[in-house]
């Protein structure tokens, strides 16, 4: 277990290493042009905007928002989906809901929300809100579904009540699809924050990246696409390990 | 009175292909204590038997009855061993599987972990405890199963080719150490099986079933043989013979 962490460690430095190399060959040997900037200068912005306290106020702003959003979204989604996955009455109301909404992009709900909700907070949680809310419905309904017969059989003959089946057998084996959804809903979330602060925001780093575009400064383009990518994966990679956990694979005893 | 009785039983399947008998007319009596081996080639209908004993599935015809009161549901006086291990839970350790049962009875955890404890050594999985599931080989998954169904000490047991997906050489080692067990408790067992080995070496009677559709019961051997039983002996392969021509027959398909 160890020496696979480390080795998956290992693989993820190494892995950027590349990316950064390719990054900085592309940007010097194949284009060399202003508005390709390779990965120093870009880091160098970055500290700059550290020192400032400009990045992470704009990071802030945006992880703010996405875990409002994604925790409104999640705490809708996740009893709806169990409803819907345990009761053929809620399938039959609710389905059409789902498959309806969730064909409506979020970005298409923007100009929607800023009419609604102005260009403040509320607008982008809402929007967050909405782009997590169906994932998590789907992934979470598609995972009661799923629980095995025979271990609600084997629950039943050891003389659990119905409501025993539900909490201890299909809501932990549901667990896993539940994360699973978060974690689709979540790269929405990154999509939509950044559409939503491109589009309407005082803050973050959607409007990072359009003020960088109105005035020019490429390096703070590529500052704002690298912390969006960084923190994507680390948010991922929490995802990931929760779903190792609950899936069972993982033993917290050993 | 018998303890398990199945009157006239049978089971219609109806869906968009049409009907399908999966068994009829079978009828039998289980005492107190008997360890019965249901035989039979697959299709006969013997798993829809024991799901009907459990209370998955309701017979379309006749009765099932329990202590003379009908069976219409699955319940903690019949503990089910499933063919697959499909049924452990994996966010539980192996010992916390084991307690299931009497969790959902409410039993404290230390009465409760101690009761489990008990049931992990009878199986031969000491020191296994804090497993889970995938960390176990298909025989311990076995094991853990019929610990979590005896943990919760049901009247009777229903085994259905619990044993069937394992290798030949854990096969016969878990055969022995359910017979111990068997003999330790004493729980009336109804056990399906397509092996007649594994039938002549657990019974107390073998009932072999007629081949499918409508599967019913063909004929009830007793196996007056004394435990362990030695499976290469005389008498053993007698019965073994008998059971076997019984059995011929429904696979070649003389009726």
């Amino acid at each position: 277990m160890r020496t696979d962490g480390l080795a998956t460690a290992g693989g993820y430095v190494a892995g950027f290493a590349l990316l950064f190399l390719v990054w900085h060959l592309a940007a010097t040997v194949l284009v060399s042009s202003v508005l390709f900037p390779p990965p120093l200068p870009v880091l160098e912005r970055a500290v700059v905007l550290i020192e400032d306290n400009i990045l992470q106020e704009q990071i802030v702003a945006s992880m703010r928002r996405i875990l409002q959003g994604f925790l409104i979204g999640s705490a809708i989604g996740i009893p709806i989906g169990l409803a819907i996955g345990s009761f053929k009455l809620i399938r039959w109301l609710l389905e059409p809901w789902t498959e309806f909404f969730r064909f409506i992009p979020a970005v298409a709900m923007i100009t929607v929300a800023v009419i609604w909700f102005g260009i403040g907070e509320e607008s982008k949680i809402f929007l967050i809100a909405y782009t997590t809310v169906f994932v998590v419905v789907i992934s979470t309904a598609a995972g009661v579904g799923a629980v095995g017969r025979d271990k609600i059989r084997a629950a039943q003959c050891l003389g659990a009540s119905r409501l025993q089946v539900f909490a201890l057998v299909a809501l932990p084996a549901t667990v896993p699809y539940i994360l699973t959804g978060m974690r689709l809903a979540m790269s929405n979330a990154f999509v939509t924050i950044v559409a939503a602060e491109l589009i309407a925001s005082n803050d973050g780093l959607g409007k990072l990246l359009w003020d960088a575009r109105l005035f020019m400064q490429v390096e703070d383009i590529f500052v704002a696409l690298l912390a969006l990518g960084l923190l994507g994966f680390a948010t991922d990679r929490i995802f990931r390990f929760l779903i190792r956990a609950f899936a069972g694979r993982f033993n917290a005893t050993v | 009175m018998a303890f398990v009785s199945l009157e006239g039983v049978g089971k219609t399947y109806r869906g968009r292909t049409g009907a399908w008998e999966a068994v009829r007319d079978f009828s039998l009596d289980l005492a107190e204590g008997e360890f019965f081996c249901l035989l039979g080639t697959s299709g006969c209908g013997k798993t829809t038997v024991l799901n009907m004993v459990a209370g998955f599935e309701q017979p379309t015809a006749g009765r099932i009855l329990l202590d003379g009161r009908p069976v219409d549901r699955p319940g903690a006086d019949r503990g089910v061993v499933f063919q697959g291990h499909d049924s452990l839970y994996d966010w539980l350790t192996a010992l916390d599987n084991i307690g299931f049962g009497l969790r959902l009875r409410g039993l404290g955890r230390s009465e409760r972990r101690a009761k489990a404890e008990h049931y992990l050594t009878m199986v031969g999985l000491t020191g296994q405890g804090a497993k889970h599931p995938t960390e176990l080989s298909g025989g311990m998954k076995q094991r853990i199963q019929i610990a979590r169904a005896l943990a919760n000490d049901p009247r009777m047991l229903l085994m259905d080719e619990p044993f069937g997906a394992l290798d030949a050489m854990t096969r016969a080692v878990l055969q022995g150490e359910l017979s111990r067990i068997w003999a330790e408790t004493r729980k009336t067992v109804l056990f399906i099986t397509h092996d007649i080995e594994e039938a002549v070496a657990l019974a107390t009677r073998v009932g072999v079933m007629k081949r499918g559709p409508g599967g019913t019961l063909k004929a009830v051997i007793p196996v007056d043989l004394p435990f362990p039983r030695e499976r290469t002996s005389d008498a053993f392969m007698a019965v073994f013979r008998e059971v076997h021509a019984l059995i011929h027959d429904e696979i070649h398909g003389a009726h």
